[in-house]
């Protein structure tokens, strides 16, 4: 959760109804806050100049922007950027462009740079090789056009396939770049293409525009220079975001004064939520962060106009640099598969030996006879001279006869293989797209496939690695329950945004009673909706309605913990209405304050927090009941799957709240170790708190998970839930999940020290090796000890069903997928949805991205995106086990049916390479002859019917176990190829011995046998005959016939 | 509502797309396949044994003549015998023919230990020389008979041609000569388009070392069979090539005497020659090999069919019994 913010605010508690609170009287929301303003603005002018001084705001990946506070810019890895002087900014270094292009290829080099790509199959190589080799006029066994039209028919296809994605990258580049937006030239404003934008120039954009390149904010249409941007585009997140612009920058803007400043800033690089420089403007210096940037392709919403700087252009701008693909990952077949290929090869060179040594004999054998042989001839008579007619000696002669060998021998790698495993892969990707049952109608999302090599790898999954929030929960809040100074409310709520919320009469009454400060409860519960509402990163919108007098509040934020409680505050009558800028952010604290500055000149800090961090800094003396009790409501709360929080508050005393502002200033301002400053800065501040309360917030279930994790554990997979929650929590969901079940022997390890948890995890091997299934929970110290309980940890794991870990950060999910991967060689799969599950998604074998709440980072880094869990289920048992079984049948096939057309007849021919079958069907024989049926079965045969699958998950253990592809498959097919390759090759040259057949005639007869033989054992191995099927066994049998008897292919 | 459906990402429902199209999906039963090998058996056995039959109906008398027509004084050297060409090369020979021979029957020599299909061999010929008078020219695979001594192309060139089988045979019985009618023998395909009726032999078998038969410079090369027939060029090292066709039918034990012009040179390699006489059937030539494959796979067939009965009536498993599953069978580990 990101709630560790320290910040100041605007805050107009209110309630909806007429009746106002007593802090102030007013009925109209907006005079309400302008009145706000005003009333606080004695305590505020701190505040004021606070916000401008702001620097870093990091929505996630706390560490990341950590170690980017902490890195100072250096002269050399910077950029001077002279404001709204383009020339000289570009004068020493010449920066590049705003013009895009994610194409990769122009018109020129599309040949040379595809082609160089395509060649980074190895295989392409061999083939290459090998066509070269048949343009040596000793070796010519093909003629030139048949031995490189296979090779060139795979590359055309692959080759305009690529043309076509890159024609329209093209197009939307075109786009792009040629896309109108408003810079200043000359003291006006201008419309300038896209492309030709330079770094240092300033650009106006007004709402819904979207941003071309990357620039610093310098003011906007709000007084205090914020401004709404939504980044759909650079993140998926539709929640707005706030910008702020420099206070030095806004006024001058809005006054039409010129801006003269400088502005030094990192090189560009990619990281989204990190940027470091500052501006020197009327010699001072001021510092910027990620909260003063815009970046291309963010959208302005909420703001009519906004003015900037341009710092990164084009191709340098963070987005574009993002753009580089996902990092390919290869499927488990395809690796193994190399290695049959492999060996393979060796097979054929071997067979190449034994018929380069046999000719070798036959040469030496007949030595005394090859000058005037009939076949042979080796003296050239025609001339004066008698000559050696092409003939090289006899070692020559061998290796030659091996190089020939080679040519002749090279269908038994399969060519068309690796072009056919991806058109099956898109025609499975197409069935997985369109499936009805991965369909999300709330969402109104298609499941997708990102990564197109790996649709195979689903269906050998033995380890599921999910993330809680989001993925098993739907991650939208409900603020179920409160405990407000040791009493426990419960809420029935239901909190949308802009909806009427049934609310807890008496906590209403008591709330505003609480204005009046009479009750002791009743101040406490108004102190307890202050927090909810303050303390945290919420952004309130008002959304107009139908009616012109009402105006509804729309609360957007990052955090759907925060909606909620900010909801279920403005439910109890304590409205969020307007915020000012001015974060800090760090995930170390694992907590956030707010200080509040009330109308009667008091001071308060309110902070908000995980139980395990407040009840550090809160002062349990104070109030040891209402501890007590909070701690005894925290804990029924997690157990029944309520995600916590504490809140506590102090009040300052006008002293203290100086010395902090003082020292807050300093830290803001320091150039170096600003993070750790305000860091000592914010623990000064929060401690010796009181307690206020607890709040319990329900995240439920996803439909149908605990169907699809039971599916899953009878499918043999091992589903480890990798959580942030607390233990109770995680083991209540757990249960509702049926993750665990009361059947199961449960294994809580949750020790602090090293050898405590040495000690419980060797206890726990013991008892688990008798029980069978068990359950494991192991808690975040656990998990600093991986590196020694390695071992210990992956043996107890391994035994068991289900394992729980709690209190997980990021990088340690990605640490437990990654000692699963290191530890066996089973597959893994990973799904998560929200930023922090992004390491551990690019990590497991398979990453699955749930396209939900949270964002699209998930998705982005994934390799298949779904909206549901639920959809796991299909996705695994269903597409999964067909995709495996479909790949592993149409390898060993494409194998069998290629190396089954290496025929013996060197035996016949004293070795000398010469073939019966002619050139043209031995090149079209692998593609067209055979190879358009095992794309179709390798796309469409089903062995077993979806509903059998979905009714017995045991039968994914198919592909657990290798079924369909292992080296034992492998050897009886190449045995079984080679029983059939004698049989088709010897049962024609029987029949026809000592009989006048010449070589053509045969060569046709073998070919046309091959060709029924394989496409009969294709069709013996079908089990699922639909009419496409049929017509592409039956037909290339046809084609093959009726080409057999054109002359041109005859 | 129709307005939001069409904007839905929904994927359109087809039975293709769900992958649920009609499908026949045929399981082994017992039933099925026992039926299936009785079939085959069935069927196999019966045409293995009219296979064999019409295979044992044809007449074929083989007569290798190569050593016993080299006199006694070069049989030590029969090479300088069969390259003198001052040395008559007649050689007579007496064929018993065992069984009534109905016509036609085919005359057919056979070479053996003659690889045509040799690598060097099938690839020195020039089809385009062959077909065309103007592609003379095209000799470039034909070396090392490609040119004569004065760089004029052979036509036809090449190894293949040069190699040309030159011995003769004339028969005859009871005193009488019987006529081989060598009109025919080639492949209407070769005669018609591989080999030019306007292309006439020209300075062919003149170098240094002669190959083996000359052509007649007048007769163009489609009029040529001996020629056509060698030049598809067989598929293995023992085979035979069409000489010619017999008209008469010869009776049972009756002699054929064989006068054989002995001039083809298979002696310095080894190889064999044989004057052969042959009827045939539908299935062609003498062959036992595809009656005795079609009774041995319709047996095993057979054999399987009872295995697979007396295994069905003896040890009957239920079709479709779950506790076979896997996982029926064995807890998980």
């Amino acid at each position: 959760m990101k709630l560790d913010e320290t910040k100041s605010l605007d805050l107009q508690p209110q309630k909806q109804e007429s009746e106002p609170p007593s802090l102030h009287n007013s009925s109209s929301h907006r005079s309400i806050s302008s009145n706000s303003l005003r009333a606080n603005s004695i305590k505020e002018v701190g505040f004021v100049d606070l916000r401008s001084k702001e620097v870093r705001y990091g929505s996630r990946g706390g560490s990341t922007s950590m170690s980017m506070s902490q890195r100072e810019i250096s002269d050399e890895d910077s950029r001077l950027v002279y404001i709204n002087d383009p020339l000289k900014t570009n004068e020493k270094v010449e920066f590049s462009g705003n013009s895009i292009r994610t194409s990769k290829y122009s018109v020129l080099t599309f040949l040379p740079r595809n082609l160089f790509e395509q060649f980074h199959r190895v295989a392409y190589v061999y083939f290459l090789v090998i066509a070269i080799l048949n343009q040596l006029p000793q070796l010519a066994v093909f003629g030139r056009f048949a031995s490189i039209l296979p090779l060139t028919m795979v590359l055309l296809v692959t080759a305009i396939k690529d043309a076509y994605e890159d024609w329209r990258r093209h197009r939307s580049d075109w786009i792009e770049n040629n896309r109108l937006s408003s810079v200043l030239v000359n003291g006006n404003y201008e419309q300038k293409k896209s492309k030709d934008i330079q770094v240092g120039e300033i650009i106006k954009f007004s709402a819904n525009e979207t941003i071309p390149c990357d620039i610093v904010l310098l003011s906007t249409s709000d007084p205090t220079g914020v401004a709404y941007i939504q980044t759909i585009n650079l993140d998926g997140e539709s929640n707005l975001k706030t910008r702020y612009a420099k206070q030095e920058t806004v006024s001058r803007i809005h006054e039409n004064e010129k801006i003269n400043g400088v502005i030094k800033c990192e090189k560009p690089n990619r990281n989204i939520y990190g940027f470091l420089a500052y501006m020197e403007i009327d010699q001072k210096r001021v510092s910027l962060g990620p909260s003063n940037i815009v970046l291309r392709g963010c959208v302005l919403k909420n703001t009519s106009w906004a003015v900037g700087v341009v710092v990164y252009t084009g191709m340098e701008t963070k987005v574009m640099l993002n753009n580089s693909g996902a990092q390919s990952k290869r499927s488990l077949l395809e690796a193994r598969m190399n290695r049959e290929i492999i060996f393979l090869s060796l097979f054929l060179v071997g067979l190449c030996t034994v018929v380069s040594i046999c000719a070798g004999v036959w040469l030496r054998r007949h030595r005394d006879e090859l000058d005037i042989m009939p076949f042979y001839r080796r003296k050239d008579y025609s001339g004066e001279d008698v000559d050696n007619f092409k003939y090289y000696g006899w070692g020559m002669e061998i290796f030659f006869t091996f190089l020939m060998s080679v040519i002749v021998f090279q269908i038994m790698i399969p060519i068309a293989l690796y072009i056919s495993m991806e058109l099956v892969r898109v025609g499975q990707a197409y069935f997985m797209i369109r499936d009805d049952n991965m369909y999300d109608e709330t969402t109104d999302s298609r499941f997708q496939c990102r990564a197109l090599n790996m649709n195979e790898d689903l269906g050998q999954i033995k380890y599921v690695f999910s993330d809680k929030t989001g993925t098993l929960t739907e991650n939208k809040m409900e603020f179920q329950y409160a405990s407000i100074a040791g009493v426990d409310y419960v809420d029935g709520l239901v909190l949308r945004p802009l909806m009427k919320v049934q609310v807890d009469r008496e906590l209403v009454r008591l709330s505003r009673s609480g204005n009046d400060a009479d009750t002791k409860t009743g101040k406490q519960i108004y102190d307890f909706f202050l927090a909810l509402a303050a303390c945290n990163t919420i952004v309130p919108i008002v959304v107009d309605t139908s009616d012109p007098v009402e105006k509804l509040i729309d609360y957007q934020g990052e955090s759907p913990d925060e909606q909620a409680l900010v909801y279920a505050a403005a439910a109890y009558g304590f409205m969020l209405i307007e915020r000012t800028s001015g974060h800090i952010f760090d995930s170390e604290r694992k907590r956030m304050s707010v200080i509040l500055g009330f109308p009667n000149n008091t001071v308060k800090v309110f902070v908000k927090g995980a139980d395990t961090t407040m009840f550090n800094v809160i002062d349990e003396a104070l109030n040891l009941d209402i501890v007590t009790a909070t701690k005894a409501h925290l804990h029924s709360y997690s157990s029944v799957g309520l995600r916590t929080l504490v809140m506590g508050m102090r009040e300052l005393s006008s002293q203290e709240f100086g010395q902090w502002r003082s020292s807050y200033e300093a830290a803001t301002s320091a150039l170096m170790g600003r993070a750790s400053l305000l860091r000592k800065v914010a623990i000064n501040l929060e401690k010796n708190l009181s307690i206020l309360g607890a709040s319990g917030i329900e995240d439920k279930l996803q439909q149908g998970v605990p169907e699809a994790i039971e599916s899953l554990r009878t499918a043999n997979i091992k589903v480890w839930v990798l959580t942030g929650d607390k233990q109770e929590t995680a083991i209540s969901i757990g249960y509702s999940s049926k993750l665990l079940t009361g059947k199961m022997t449960k294994i809580v390890i949750n020790n602090n020290s090293k050898e405590s948890c040495r000690k419980s995890l060797e206890d726990a091997l013991i008892t688990s090796s008798a029980p069978r299934t068990g359950t494991s929970r192991d808690d975040a110290n656990l998990f600093a000890l991986i590196i020694d309980g390695t071992s210990l940890l992956f043996e107890l794991a391994s035994k068991c069903a289900v394992v729980l870990c709690c209190r997980v950060a990021p990088l340690q999910k990605a640490g437990i997928v990654m000692l699963i991967k290191k530890r066996t060689k089973d597959l893994t799969l990973a799904i998560g949805d929200g930023a922090n599950d992004v390491s551990m998604i690019q990590k497991a074998d398979v990453g699955i991205g749930i396209s939900g709440q949270e964002g699209r980072q998930a998705v982005m880094a994934s390799d298949f995106a779904m909206a549901q869990f639920r959809f796991l289920v299909p996705l695994l048992l269903v597409h999964g086990h067909w995709n495996y079984q479909r790949m592993g049948y149409m390898i060993l096939y494409n194998f069998y049916r290629n190396a089954v057309f290496v025929l013996v007849y060197a035996l016949f021919t004293a070795f000398t390479l010469s073939s019966a079958i002619n050139e043209w069907s031995s090149v079209l024989y692998s593609i067209i002859y055979t190879s358009v049926p095992t794309i179709v079965v390798g796309i469409l045969d089903k062995d077993l019917g979806r509903a059998s699958l979905l009714k017995y998950p045991q039968l994914y253990g198919a592909g657990q176990r290798q079924e369909s592809y292992n080296s034992k498959l492998f050897w009886v097919t190449i045995a079984d190829t080679l029983w059939q390759s004698i049989v088709a090759f010897f049962v024609p040259l029987l029949a026809y011995w000592k009989s006048d057949i010449d070589g053509p005639s045969i060569g046709d007869l073998w070919t046309l046998a091959v060709v029924f033989l394989v496409n009969l054992h294709l069709a013996m191995d079908v089990t699922t005959w639909t009419w496409i099927i049929h017509a592409s066994i039956w037909g290339s049998i046809v084609a093959t016939i009726i080409c057999g008897n054109l002359p041109s292919c005859g | 509502m129709e307005q939001k459906n069409k904007n839905s990402k929904k994927p359109s429902y087809s039975r293709f797309s769900q992958q649920e199209l009609p499908a026949w999906k045929p399981i082994l039963t017992p039933g099925w396949v026992i039926a299936s090998f009785l079939t085959i058996g069935a069927l196999f056995i019966p045409i293995g044994l009219v296979a064999l039959s019409a295979s044992d109906t044809v007449v074929e008398i083989i007569d290798r003549y190569d050593e016993d027509c080299v006199p006694d004084a070069y049989s030590k050297n029969p090479e300088s015998f069969i390259q003198d060409p001052d040395i008559k090369k007649t050689c007579v020979r007496s064929l018993r023919v065992p069984k009534k021979m109905v016509a036609p029957i085919f005359v057919y020599y056979q070479l053996e230990n003659f690889y045509q299909n040799h690598r060097r061999f099938v690839k020195s010929r020039s089809d385009k020389q062959l077909r065309d008078p103007e592609a003379k020219n095209d000799t470039y695979n034909c070396f090392p008979e490609a040119r004569t001594a004065d760089n004029k192309p052979i036509v036809p060139c090449g190894l293949i041609a040069w190699s040309l089988f030159n011995d003769t045979y004339k028969l005859s019985t009871r005193g009488k000569p019987i006529t081989i009618d060598k009109k025919g023998i080639a492949w209407k395909s070769d005669t018609k388009v591989k080999f030019g009726s306007n292309v006439y032999p020209k300075d062919f078998q003149k170098g240094g070392l002669i190959g083996g038969a000359k052509l007649d410079e007048k007769v163009p090369l489609s009029e040529q069979e001996d020629l056509i027939v060698w030049m598809r060029t067989a598929a293995l090292p023992n085979f035979r090539k069409l000489y010619g066709k017999i008209d008469i039918d010869l009776e049972a034990h009756e002699t054929v005497k064989a006068e054989v012009e002995n001039n083809y040179n298979t002696y310095k390699f080894g190889g064999r020659k044989k004057l052969v006489l042959s009827t045939t059937t539908w299935i062609g030539g003498k062959n036992d090999f595809l009656g005795v494959a079609y009774i041995t796979v319709g047996g095993l067939c057979l054999f399987m069919a009872i295995n697979f009965i007396l295994l069905y009536v003896f040890r009957p498993r239920r079709l479709g019994d779950p506790s076979y599953l896997s996982w029926n069978r064995l807890p998980i580990a």
